[in-house]
């Protein structure tokens, strides 16, 4: 069992093993996962930010085109000279220079909307923007970013007006000796087709929002941006990060457990505007050793090598089930053959050497066992001995009835046996029953049995089970008669001391009884002859009989 | 908040609207009777060595206003200075020896980032609508000022306010940083006007008498007062123009500019800021 019992532990220390490293495990998976997400999530925003920068860079060299477009220039300056109003021609001529450079410019670099702008930051002209339809006094100049234009600087903003828009401004040039006639402003939507394509360059999940709402999102396939429309709720108690406060971007903030997001700010008036994008990943956590399960992917599992997991489980059960069927069934099962062999007596003796560990040691002690009761005879049998056995045909009538009651019939084969029965009334008070004769004096010759003079014998207290160590007595006794007036005086006394009436009861009887009774037991057991004992038995004398082998 | 008058159509009623500023104005500036008015004609000078205090503020890199910010090499130094537009942002007054009247209301059209004009002075009492002039709302609220709290302004849309006392009050717009504007209250101005993108104005005055014209921007006086005396007859003050900026401080308050930006770009490459 050694084998056995040391895959059992070897299979509890697995267990717990196992159990500890995936609590180790899934406490470093989260360890590692927040901080890869914390990272992840900055690497997010810092790429984000460039993406803008690098865009807004980008599309301001798209707004040169404009600037070097001859009536761009002329037509701005000759709004410039008219103070009070814009002049109809300028504003037509510059609406088709507009738009002609404009088709010029591919679609992914150009613009939503174009404006041109004079010195007094009047929109002389403009290309997609319909909400200024009608407006002849829409003007833009008060703009940092178009003031700044307009003094000979090219540079980006972030405006929130009726929606957010990135905005590039750069100075157009007519009279190198003067003032820049005006400036071209070119504007993007920051909307959910902005956000898309700034997720799908950059591999961000991103959300822009300002005045409290989102305002667009954009998210990788396997995000799903619906989980962006939570940080709306998030946007309150943003202003109370410090870090989101003094330095424009928030620390990693965990919404609801469901996304984990960090906020930034937007560069230009929208920073003032509390208006920015937050970028957003999935926790990565596990909530124990069994979140595995829940979090693994068709890749994940592909890559677990189950067919591995598989063979190692069948292995070791295999391996369990070997070394019980070593140490355990087969063994027993070769103990249950021989000691079949041995029970039905094929064997004298079981064969210790065909048996290993345990089951030697038990086959040793049985042949020891069976070598001992053998050297002395034979053992006792345990329980209540079979009366017949013992006694042979006994008659239905206890044929020691005589001891317990004087005036029992001795010899009735046909009456009822049984213990303590007694007898009838009548016999009992019959006369003639004599007292017992003291020990040593001449015992009256016992009646013959069936003999009319016979007195009915009481029920008989004799029993043939063999006490504890009553091996012991065996064959050391000698069946001498001579020894039975002695067992007569000790079994009246006994009956005495138990409070049974002794009258009537004969030596003669008694001899005759037990003569009887080793003739029975000597024909049938072989045996030398029988040696009777008195013991006490429920309150009452009894005599238990043992055969003399030797 | 009320709309503007009439129900003709938005341009129409934006055109409206002009005419009725330009009608306020006039109504300030011009005398009930034209035969006792008089014109001051003069000329601000040195108005591009001013700095307009919002877009200065917005090219300083610690306000995040921008991811990039770069000079055009052709175009020359003198004309990158964030001087103010004159016609928007100096007012040109003309204060009586006594206190005036408040005159009509007067129009200040809210859009493109500013208000127009950007720095007004009035008598106390004074009328202001507020015409937004943007397509999109705005939410004015005069700083410290009980009586000005903030509200929004749809498209189109006006919104008025009485200067309450003298003093100086700065309005602003709560959905656009950049628009600030500054409303002095006087009793004694008579008569205002914004000089051309050269520098010109006119000033009518209705009485004969004592005046002293100051220009002021952004809120406070430039360049020293000029006391003139006005009889029936135009005067010409251009011979002794509003000197309203020094070269030298403008210049010195350029290099200044210059090595904060310039540090700061440094800083910021050294160790770039979030947002940028």
């Amino acid at each position: 069992m050694v084998l056995s019992r040391f895959w059992y532990v070897l299979l509890g220390l697995l267990f717990g093993a196992a159990l500890f490293l995936l609590h180790i495990a899934s406490s470093m998976y989260n360890r590692t996962g927040l901080r890869a997400r914390a990272e992840g999530l900055s690497s997010d925003a810092q790429v984000v930010s460039w993406y803008l920068r690098d865009d807004a860079r980008q599309r301001s060299a798209q707004l040169i085109p404009f600037a070097l477009e001859s009536d761009v220039g002329k037509y701005l300056q000759k709004s410039n000279e008219s103070e009070a109003k814009v002049p109809d021609e300028a504003r037509g001529k510059l609406t088709q220079a507009l738009a002609r450079v404009n088709a010029q410019i591919p679609k992914e670099a150009g613009f939503d909307s174009v404006f041109a702008v004079d010195q007094h930051g009047r929109v002389v002209a403009y290309l997609g923007y319909a909400q200024a339809s009608g407006m002849e006094d829409f003007e833009l100049g008060g703009y940092p970013v178009v003031a700044d234009a307009l003094h000979g600087y090219v540079r980006d903003d972030t405006l929130v007006l009726d929606r957010m828009y990135r905005i590039v401004a750069r100075p157009v040039e007519y009279d190198l000796a003067s003032m820049p006639a005006g400036a071209i402003v070119g504007a993007r939507v920051i909307d959910d087709r902005f956000a898309r394509e700034l997720s799908q360059r950059t591999g961000a999940a991103v959300a822009f929002y300002a005045n409290g709402q989102r305002s667009a999102a954009g998210s990788p396939a396997e995000f799903a941006t619906a989980n962006l429309d939570a940080i709306v709720g998030d946007l309150t108690d943003l202003e109370q990060d410090k870090d989101y406060r003094d330095k424009g971007r928030s620390a990693v903030r965990e919404i609801g457990g469901m996304i984990a997001v960090q906020y930034t700010r937007l560069p230009g008036e929208a920073w003032q505007l509390g208006a920015g994008y937050a970028v957003a990943r999935q926790p990565a956590a596990v909530s124990g050793p069994l979140g595995f399960f829940s979090h693994a992917d068709d890749k994940d599992k592909k890559d677990a090598k189950l067919p591995l997991a598989i063979l190692a489980a069948i292995a070791a059960a295999g391996l369990g089930i070997l070394f019980s069927v070593l140490e355990h069934t087969r063994p027993l099962r070769v103990f249950k053959t021989e000691a079949e062999k041995f029970a039905a007596g094929t064997v004298e003796q079981l064969t210790p050497s065909r048996f290993r560990g345990l089951f030697r040691k038990i086959a040793s002690d049985v042949n020891d066992g069976v070598d001992k009761q053998l050297a002395k005879g034979g053992g006792p049998r345990r329980g209540p001995a079979d009366f017949k056995e013992v006694l042979g045909d006994l008659p239905d009538q206890p044929m020691m009835s005589a001891f317990s009651l004087p005036g029992d019939t001795l010899g009735e084969p046909s009456a009822p046996s049984g213990p303590a029965s007694p007898g009838p009334s009548s016999a009992r008070s019959a006369p003639g029953r004599a007292l017992p004769s003291p020990p040593g004096a001449r015992k009256p010759r016992p009646p013959t049995p069936g003999g009319a003079d016979s007195p009915p014998m009481p029920a008989a207290q004799l029993d043939a089970t063999m006490p504890e160590g009553g091996l012991a007595g065996w064959g050391t006794g000698a069946p001498d008669e001579a020894e039975w007036q002695g067992v007569f005086d000790e079994f009246v006394a006994t009956k005495q001391q138990c409070g049974e009436s002794v009258e009537g009861f004969t030596y003669e009887k008694f001899v005759e009884r037990l003569r009887k009774n080793r003739d029975t037991l000597v024909q049938r057991y072989g045996a030398k002859g029988v040696k009777f004992g008195v013991y006490v038995k429920d309150g009452k004398a009894a005599l238990k009989a043992n055969p003399i082998k030797q | 908040m009320k709309a503007p008058l009439g129900s003709a159509s938005l341009p129409s009623r934006r055109r409206s609207g002009r005419a009725l500023g330009w009608l306020a104005a006039l109504t300030f500036l011009v005398p009930a009777s034209a035969d006792a008015a008089a014109k001051l004609r003069g000329r601000v000078d040195g108005f591009r060595n001013l700095l307009n205090p919002v877009w200065a503020e917005a090219r300083d890199p610690k306000q995040h206003g921008y991811s990039f910010r770069e000079p055009v090499a052709t175009v020359r130094a003198e004309f990158r200075r964030l001087f103010p537009h004159a016609p928007k942002e100096i007012c040109v007054v003309a204060f009586a020896a006594a206190a005036q009247k408040a005159p009509p209301p007067v129009l200040v059209r809210v859009g493109g980032g500013r208000t127009t004009p950007v720095t007004l002075v009035v008598p106390p009492g004074t009328r202001l609508t507020f015409q937004n002039t943007d397509p999109f709302k705005h939410r004015l609220h005069g700083v410290g000022i009980n009586t000005f709290q903030p509200a929004d302004t749809a498209r189109g849309m006006t919104r008025e306010w009485s200067v309450p006392a003298p003093g100086v009050f700065e309005i602003r717009d709560e959905l656009a940083p950049s628009l600030r504007m500054w409303v002095v209250a006087d009793p004694n101005v008579a008569a205002i006007a914004y000089p051309s993108m050269k520098g010109d104005f006119a000033l009518s005055v209705e009485e004969p008498g004592e005046y002293t014209v100051q220009a002021y921007f952004a809120g406070k006086k430039v360049g020293p007062a000029l006391p003139v005396t006005v009889k029936d007859v135009d005067l010409d003050l251009t011979k002794t123009p509003l000197k309203v900026g020094d070269e030298k401080a403008a210049a010195l308050a350029d290099k200044a500019a210059a090595d904060k930006e310039k540090a700061a770009t440094e800083e910021g490459a050294a160790k770039p800021e979030a947002g940028k």
